[in-house]
């Protein structure tokens, strides 16, 4: 038995084809994607090394820094919000019995569908002549430019794709608080009401702390979610208007494959990778705890 | 008492009120987009919020042929097939190795796969497209498959190495006294006791490849080769001015999943969430 477990052969043959897709894939091209970011690399010709001057170049890049904005305004935003929201729809939806898988089911419907999709149907529903604006002209409004409007510190765009991916992947949040908050012990809650604890107060007391662990996946996922995010501001604004709707991920893909400077844009994969390694490590360092018995 | 009764029932109907209204905000656009498909250009314009006079099915099939999302949707079937089916039996065979079988490196090895679920693809796209592009594999649905049955790796190889290290030990005894070498142990015994955990980590690839765009966007330029989100995202552009065809598209690239999902809705949402849990 314990033979056959240790058996060297097997081993091998069982690790050894993920291991290499693992490494051919995974592994090497971020260790090359490193070294292009230190290169002069356009596709045609072999790289050359050119030192730090793509990271210098990025000081001067002011799209770049529309992008690192939002990408920063994103990731802030969609941790508080799919927190807040999700907490608070699971802490709903525990509540009531009849009817609760149906409004669980929709709500998780858009995180199967396609980001692009949804995208492009909340850009026809932001569009100048369409949806919204249509509504509005029916009281006799004319509504703004929805997607176009380019005044404030975070501009209007921004706000409303971040509200399209709050309600696109709320769902999810939701659900990892309704599995970890349907975990804890009934007998937790009646201790509580009997020593004088109202619904809320033993929400405060008796929910919030059990389920923290589960604050920093759900975080966690989220984070590293909305540092990817594209799908949805390439079909909604293409990082328009004027890059000001720029993430990391949209500028990295018009950097790289329509202008063809990949150094450039291998350099902005590094701070997307160095971004989310920083951001996991801190959510795990502040947010998790141990997990209690329950 | 009776008035604690009264004011739990207010509170209650004030959450189905709240929770009516989210679900409101949820299915509206979907029903929007699916009237919208069935008018005819004008008709939006003068009539934007009616029911469609007629079920005007052009659009679909102008959608369907010439926008190629028929071929598209083929495309991404045979891709998300292939993926699904090779980085499940991949991803088992290492999470067999690292979950059941004994040596010393199988933790380091799985702190290797692991890193991989933090990795955005984004950063790996450059290095593996001007590879792919000098082996020939761009362009081609092979190349496509490859990187996303890696990216699909890291989930399947947690996953399963949680359902395989839960595995009573009796089970792989009893087999190895009957005889079974360790490989038959494998197929006949382990695999099929973990189907959970199976239909778990398949829903999961699945989903996330039927979706993918940048890769797609990146590897694939043939218009006969594309994925669906590629064609629907090429689709409907700026230079489209055919709303309801535009409509239809979108219809027609998010109804699969739609009627999948009306009909198994709770074990996705649930094999989802059990996927999300133990990631």
């Amino acid at each position: 038995m314990d033979k056959m477990l240790r058996d060297k052969k097997a081993i091998i043959i069982f690790i050894t084809p993920a291991f290499l897709l693992f490494t051919f894939i995974l592994f090497i091209p971020i260790c090359q994607s490193v070294y292009y970011s230190f290169c002069e690399y356009k596709g045609l010709t072999a790289p050359q090394f050119i030192g730090l001057t793509n990271y210098r170049n990025m000081l001067k890049d002011k799209s770049l820094g529309f992008a690192l904005k939002n990408s920063l305004f994103f990731l802030i935003f969609s941790c508080v919000s799919q927190l807040i929201m999700g907490l608070f729809l699971a802490a709903l939806l525990t509540n009531i019995n009849k009817g609760r898988n149906l409004f669980k089911n929709i709500i998780y419907l858009p995180c199967v569908l396609s980001s692009t999709a949804l995208g492009l149907l909340w850009m026809f529903i932001f569009s100048p002549k369409l949806g919204i604006n249509q509504l509005l002209a029916q009281f006799g409004i004319e509504g703004p430019l929805w997607l176009m409007d380019t005044s404030g510190f975070i501009i209007l765009p921004m706000w409303i794709i971040a509200f399209v991916a709050l309600w696109q992947y709320v769902g999810q949040s939701m659900m990892l608080y309704m599995a970890q908050i349907s975990g804890i012990s009934k007998s937790l809650y009646e201790a509580s009401y009997i020593d004088g604890c109202n619904k809320f107060k033993s929400f405060i007391h008796i929910t919030l702390p059990l389920i923290r662990p589960m604050v920093a996946t759900a975080m966690s996922l989220n984070a590293i979610g909305s540092l990817k995010f594209f799908d949805l501001i390439y079909n909604m604004t293409e990082g328009g208007p004027n890059h000001r709707t720029e993430v990391l991920a949209t500028h990295l893909y018009t950097q790289g494959f329509k202008y063809n400077k990949y150094g450039y844009a291998s350099a902005i994969g590094v701070i997307l990778i160095v971004l989310c390694l920083l951001v996991t490590g801190l959510i795990n360092r502040f947010v998790k705890t141990e997990n209690y018995e329950m | 008492m009776k008035s604690n009764r009264v004011g739990s029932g207010i509170i209650k109907a004030i959450i189905y009120l709240f929770l009516i209204l989210v679900s409101v905000i949820y299915i509206v656009p979907l029903v929007w987009v699916f009237m919208v498909s069935f008018k005819t250009n004008a008709e939006i314009f003068t009539s934007p919020f009616a029911l469609p006079e007629s079920f005007y099915l052009d659009n679909f099939t102008f959608a369907w042929t010439a926008g190629k999302l028929g071929i598209a949707t083929l495309n991404s079937f045979i891709v998300c097939a292939v993926t699904l089916i090779i980085s499940m039996v991949i991803g088992s065979m290492a999470a067999f190795a690292i979950g059941r079988l004994r040596w010393k490196l199988a933790k380091p090895c799985m702190t290797y796969f692991l890193i991989g679920m933090m990795i955005p693809v984004h950063c790996v796209m450059i290095p593996l497209f001007t590879r792919f592009a000098r082996m020939g594999l761009s362009n081609s649905l092979v190349g496509l498959m490859i990187p996303y049955v890696t990216f699909s790796l890291p989930v399947t190889i947690f996953i399963m190495t949680g359902f395989f290290e839960s595995m009573p030990n009796e089970l792989i005894e009893s087999a190895c006294i009957d005889g079974a070498s360790i490989y038959k142990t494998f197929f006949s015994i382990a695999l099929p006791l973990s189907r959970t955990g199976l239909f778990v980590t398949g829903l999961m690839t699945f989903v996330a490849n039927w979706n993918e765009l940048l890769l797609a966007m990146v590897f694939i330029s043939d218009d006969t080769k594309k994925t669906l989100p590629v064609s629907l995202s090429k689709f409907v552009g700026p230079y489209n001015t055919n709303y309801s065809q535009m409509f239809a598209a979108i219809i027609i690239a998010i109804i699969p999943t739609v009627v999948v999902y009306c009909i198994f809705s709770n074990q996705i949402v649930d094999g989802l969430t059990a996927g999300a849990v133990k990631g």
